[in-house]
């Protein structure tokens, strides 16, 4: 009796312990139990008349980067869309863990009528799990985002599956990663823009060595990054593709191959000699950004959309700053080839279990007209604008909020932009439009990415021998099934 | 018989009605909805057909289940082991303080550490451990040593979690043992005193044997807690040491919250069970805990 009195207490105890502490994701699950009998529509579980008034709708909206500031100005932005639409609008956009949020949300069975999402991989993942609903019928036959002029025919492959079916609309255009050098450095110490990768490195060792804030201390690195995340455009050099290449039906990751082991030893020297950030392993984007405009290191690689918000800060701080970012070219594969990382574009999804999808669909149309780009990029007018006679002013608020309220670019041609665009973002952003190509991201990435990050970063802080790296990486992947060869 | 005792108390068992009641609404429900969940091909929406012990058996065949199972076992143990005799320790030498001042401005500084979050301590450790600019290599500098950088170095890596956890909780479990010695009579002091006993001698012959259930409680208390580090996991780990300090609790919400395999994630969770599970009677059966 006693030993079993023991044995039910301790799975009592041990179960209360172990689900109070992962409490989130198994109650969120559990308690999913009601949702289980929606069935997925092919276009968005039609329930709503497409010609139904607006008046007295509701739209609900779970958004990761749309939307205000503030709680409050997210109250206001939501107004404003109720303005445009005629739709009883709620907008939530949680303040952090957005992923962790809109997988919390969909298994304990929350019905929005749109969710924000900024992932492919994610996209994949919840087509297979019923999530989404198919909108190519809505896009091909909606006389706005049909028109090319207002999102090219080519982007909808990104959204596209197997089959050919759009699943998410673009709720802004994305740009593309690339190397961001302090071109005020280059200048002052007499160096060009790198083009291979013995140059890049003598820019880097400058950057390093030669004092260039000029404040007489050697407190300055030429390179750093966020791990492993962007150096797609050094890598370009060796012509390594991120994430998966598949080659005549097999997976292959370039950034394991052989191919890479020279470039982990130039990025091992790099640390070796001090060029290199030591904090690259555990920066996170912020903290490379701060790096950057804190005069501590000469290059970082980052989204062509910091180009001009790089420069914009800075000139905020100090309207007299020589402080210029400029985005380069990745380094030239041996065949000429550009590689650049396309980002993952940010796009909207209806739910399958979405109350009005139909008001979803009006949405998306109203956020790729002109009056949805302004509110996605300038903001509520009153509040981060005002406008007179045609001509927009930003408030103080709207000068701090850097015309990004979701949307800092689109694709929408007929919308010009109401403001002189960033110094540097132009250029950076044809760099991303001629070259940039987006990644495959096929099953099995994150654990594949696991191993290659992994062994890279110590190959290239030198805790290893890149050469035993790569094959450590390549046995690994092997021995999961993650690549074919 | 029963019924009568029933009737007699029962306004305790109406009292107890919320307390059943929460366990059951958030412990034993999710529990039990978490089993059906690992027998399921586990869909957000849709169909989700039950599929025996598939996701079981995912799970005991992924490499990266059992290298989590290895780091949660050394880093467990670990936390446990320094997390109990280092605030022993410091409460024996506090107990030795005769300024009554400097041993509550002592527990005072120990305790704070464990009122912060993992947010604001695995933030701080990052910031001191830093190769450049944090506080530790700045003084490893001083005295001669080349930077090491703890956060990035997988040989590392698991000693900063032990440390780090060490460091936290170092305060409140150093209250605990206070607290017990604070309880234990002090004519057994007297007495030693009267045969002659050195200070030494006191704690050696008096103080510890007389902890002794106070030392089993927090112990199995502890161990209870080796299964489910998570928060510091989260907060200080990075790709490149995650390899040795990945846990079980973040298996799991790897698998369930950010690869979306949901019906994965609770099987591993209901292994982490049983695991917690045999630890703890081996703990009970090894500190002889029914005899506190």
């Amino acid at each position: 009796m006693k030993p079993k009195f023991i044995a039910a207490a301790s799975v009592l105890v041990a179960g209360t312990m172990l689900f109070t502490a992962c409490g989130n994701s198994t109650n969120s699950n559990g308690s999913n139990a009601s949702n289980t009998s929606s069935s997925p529509s092919s276009d968005g579980a039609s329930s709503e008349s497409a010609s139904a008034s607006p008046a007295g709708t509701k739209l609900r909206i779970l958004a990761g980067n749309v939307g205000g500031k503030t709680p409050e100005e997210n109250e206001l932005f939501a107004k404003e869309i109720t303005k445009h639409t005629g739709f009883d609008t709620t907008l939530e956009k949680p303040a952090s863990d957005y992923d962790q949020k809109v997988l919390t949300a969909l298994s304990s069975g929350e019905k929005y009528d749109l969710i924000e999402i900024s992932d492919i991989a994610t996209l994949n993942e919840f087509i297979k799990q019923g999530v989404v609903s198919d909108v190519t019928d809505f896009v091909t036959s909606s006389s706005v985002l049909s028109d090319p002029a207002v999102i090219p025919t080519s982007e909808w492959e990104q959204l596209k599956d197997a089959d050919g079916k759009i699943h998410g609309v673009f709720s802004k255009f994305q740009g593309a990663t690339m190397p961001t050098v302090r071109k005020d450095w280059l200048d002052k110490l007499n160096l060009k823009e790198p083009t291979t990768l013995d140059e890049l490195y003598n820019v880097l060792k400058a950057f390093k060595e030669q004092d260039p804030d000029g404040n007489g201390k050697p407190d300055t690195y030429g390179l750093t990054t966020a791990g492993l995340y962007d150096i797609q455009g050094i890598m370009s050099a060796a012509g390594l593709k991120a994430r998966y290449v598949v080659k005549d039906g097999k997976r292959t990751i370039p950034y394991a191959s052989d191919a890479a082991i020279p470039m982990y030893e130039w990025f091992a020297k790099l640390s070796k000699e001090g060029i290199l950030d030591p904090n690259f392993i555990t920066n996170d984007g912020a903290k490379m950004r701060n790096l950057f405009l804190t005069d501590r290191v000469g290059m970082i690689t980052y989204w062509d959309a910091w180009v001009g918000m790089l420069n914009d800060l800075r000139k905020q701080e100090d309207p007299n700053t020589t402080f210029r970012a400029a985005g380069i070219p990745s380094i030239p594969g041996p065949d000429g080839t550009i590689l650049m990382r396309r980002g993952d574009p940010d796009f909207w999804i209806i739910p399958t279990n979405a109350e009005h999808p139909d008001a979803a669909k009006k949405f998306l149309e109203f956020w790729n007209t002109k009056e949805g780009i302004t509110l996605g990029s300038l903001g509520v007018e009153g509040e981060d604008y005002t406008l007179s006679n045609g001509t927009y002013t930003l408030t103080e608020e709207g000068k701090s909020h850097n015309r990004d309220h979701g949307v800092p670019y689109w694709y929408n041609s007929t919308v010009k932009p109401a403001f002189e665009k960033s110094p540097g973002i132009q250029e950076a952003q044809d760099l991303a439009t001629k070259y940039a190509t987006l990644e495959v991201a096929l099953p099995g990435w994150k654990d594949a990415e696991k191993i290659v990050t992994n062994y890279a970063l110590k190959a290239m802080s030198g805790q290893m021998p890149a050469k035993d790296a790569v094959a450590a990486m390549q046995k690994e992947l092997k021995a999961a099934n993650l690549i074919d060869e | 018989m029963e019924l009568k005792s029933i009737k007699k108390h029962y306004m305790l068992y109406i009292m107890m009605v919320p307390i059943v009641g929460y366990f059951l609404l958030f412990a034993y429900y999710p529990l039990a909805k978490g089993l059906q969940i690992s027998l399921q091909d586990y869909k957000l929406m849709g169909d989700r057909p039950y599929i025996g012990l598939t996701n079981y058996e995912t799970v005991l065949h992924d490499p990266f289940f059992w290298q989590s199972l290895r780091n949660t076992v050394f880093i467990g143990i670990g936390i446990l082991l320094f997390g109990f005799f280092a605030p022993l320790v410091v409460a024996l030498s506090l107990n030795e303080v005769f300024k009554s001042w400097f041993k509550k401005m002592a527990q005072l500084v120990l305790y704070i550490p464990h009122l912060l979050s993992w947010v604001v301590v695995g933030g701080m450790w990052i910031f001191f451990l830093s190769p450049d600019s944090g506080l530790v290599n700045l003084l490893l500098k001083e005295i001669g040593i080349a930077p090491i950088h703890f956060m990035a170095d997988e040989a590392w890596g698991r000693w900063v979690m032990i440390g780090s956890a060490t460091w936290k909780d170092m305060g409140y479990n150093c209250i605990l043992f206070l607290a017990g010695i604070v309880s234990i009579n002090p004519s057994l002091y007297e007495a030693a005193r009267m045969d002659g006993a050195s200070r030494w001698q006191q704690a050696r012959y008096v103080t510890i044997p007389q902890l002794m259930n106070t030392m089993k409680v927090i112990f199995l208390l502890n161990t209870l807690g080796i299964f489910r580090i998570f928060d510091q996991i989260f907060v200080m780990s990075n790709t490149a040491i995650a390899n040795k300090v990945d846990v079980l609790m973040m298996y799991t919400f790897s698998k369930g919250i950010l690869e979306i395999r949901i019906g994965q994630a609770a099987a591993a969770s209901f292994f982490v069970i049983v695991f917690t599970l045999l630890l703890t009677l081996m703990t009970r059966k090894l500190t002889r805990f029914d005899e506190v």
